[in-house]
């Protein structure tokens, strides 16, 4: 896993992978994004047949200190168990920002053995009166019921002042 | 006549625009003979366009029946050379595709779709669809133009892993 964090500009995905593909690594799975203007790299890497992790650390180094982005590699495992099966679902959460609104909606999803698979919050409007969005993709394990988890979710967001709702994603292949 | 393989990405025949069917011969009727029994073949699909079984032609076979999310439905449809007559609305859903192994994207589609081609007999035939026969249906006429449900991904939705299903 390569970690790449620097303040936005352009350049930053050319430099990080230039290196990459010069060390012969393959790109997995990534995911990049801006964080409060900070540009985010989470990339899995797959590195080539005898491939070092150190090397590449400062391969990256010395390509990312060129866009000003600081760099991590970080070894992972190449086989990982499988996420639990289930119903995929999006929750959405918004209303006015306050602390502790994550950390209630992913408690009250873990102890029911819903797993989130992606979570994206933002935080929009004026200073003085900020919004706080959040969307998550989760997988609803067998044995939980959609409208007792909608209950729960509302039940929380009414005590966090905020909105919540609860739908299908399940996609139709045509 | 025959359950066909079904092209996948990255297959560049699935981005070449199909050419029309033009006159409804025996050809054209073992064609949508194919479409419906690779289409059967396959239990979660809906609808298969010509291009899915390597074929660059305009038509496609299409079945929406017993589907929950289903409003119109005219049952088993094929449809050669169709086109879109009448589009109104956007509804935003989450669509996979037999072609596109593993993922699946957010795409706005019309609520309601006519749509007019040439049935098997060699009539015209027109179709008033809504809902997911509407979506199926642009879906398909998108394969007979070289798009896939990536290119319609709005720019801020993502694409997804497709999820594991019990």
């Amino acid at each position: 896993m390569v970690i790449a964090v620097g303040a936005d500009r352009p350049g930053i995905v050319a430099a990080v992978t230039g290196v990459l593909v010069e060390q012969g690594c393959n790109l997995e799975d990534t995911s990049m994004t801006i964080l409060r203007g900070h540009f985010t790299m989470m990339l899995v890497v797959a590195l080539p047949p005898g491939g070092d992790p150190a090397r590449l650390a400062g391969a990256l180094a010395a390509a990312a200190d060129a866009v000003d982005v600081d760099v991590r590699v970080l070894p992972i495992g190449e086989e990982v168990g499988r996420s639990p099966g289930g119903d995929p679902w999006t929750v959405s959460v918004y209303g006015a920002d306050r602390p502790g609104i994550v950390h209630g909606v992913a408690a009250l999803l873990a102890g029911l053995g819903v797993n989130i698979t992606d979570l994206t919050t933002r935080v929009a409007g004026p200073p003085e009166q900020p919004v706080y969005a959040m969307v998550l993709e989760v997988t609803v394990p067998p044995g939980v019921e959609a409208p007792d988890l909608e209950r729960r979710l509302e039940a929380l967001a009414g005590g966090l002042g905020v909105e919540c709702s609860l739908h299908p994603a399940d996609a139709d292949i045509l | 006549m025959a359950v066909r393989p079904v092209v996948v990405l990255p297959d560049h025949r699935l981005k070449v625009p199909s050419r029309p069917v033009g006159r409804i011969d025996d050809a054209a009727r073992a064609l949508a003979a194919d479409l419906v029994d690779t289409m059967r073949s396959r239990p979660a699909c809906v609808g298969l366009a010509a291009p899915q079984i390597g074929m660059g032609l305009r038509a496609f076979a299409l079945d929406v029946t017993g589907h929950r999310k289903a409003v119109s439905c005219h049952g088993e449809v094929v449809l050669f050379d169709p086109e879109i007559v009448e589009a109104e609305g956007s509804v935003l859903a989450r669509e996979g595709c037999l072609s596109v192994p593993d993922l699946t994207g957010d795409v706005a589609r019309a609520a309601r779709v006519v749509v007019r081609g040439l049935a098997l007999d060699g009539s015209t035939r027109t179709l008033d669809t809504d809902a997911f026969e509407a979506r199926a249906v642009l879906h398909e006429l998108d394969h007979l133009d070289g798009l896939l449900f990536l290119d319609r991904v709005e720019s801020h939705d993502r694409v997804f892993r497709r999820k594991v299903y019990r």
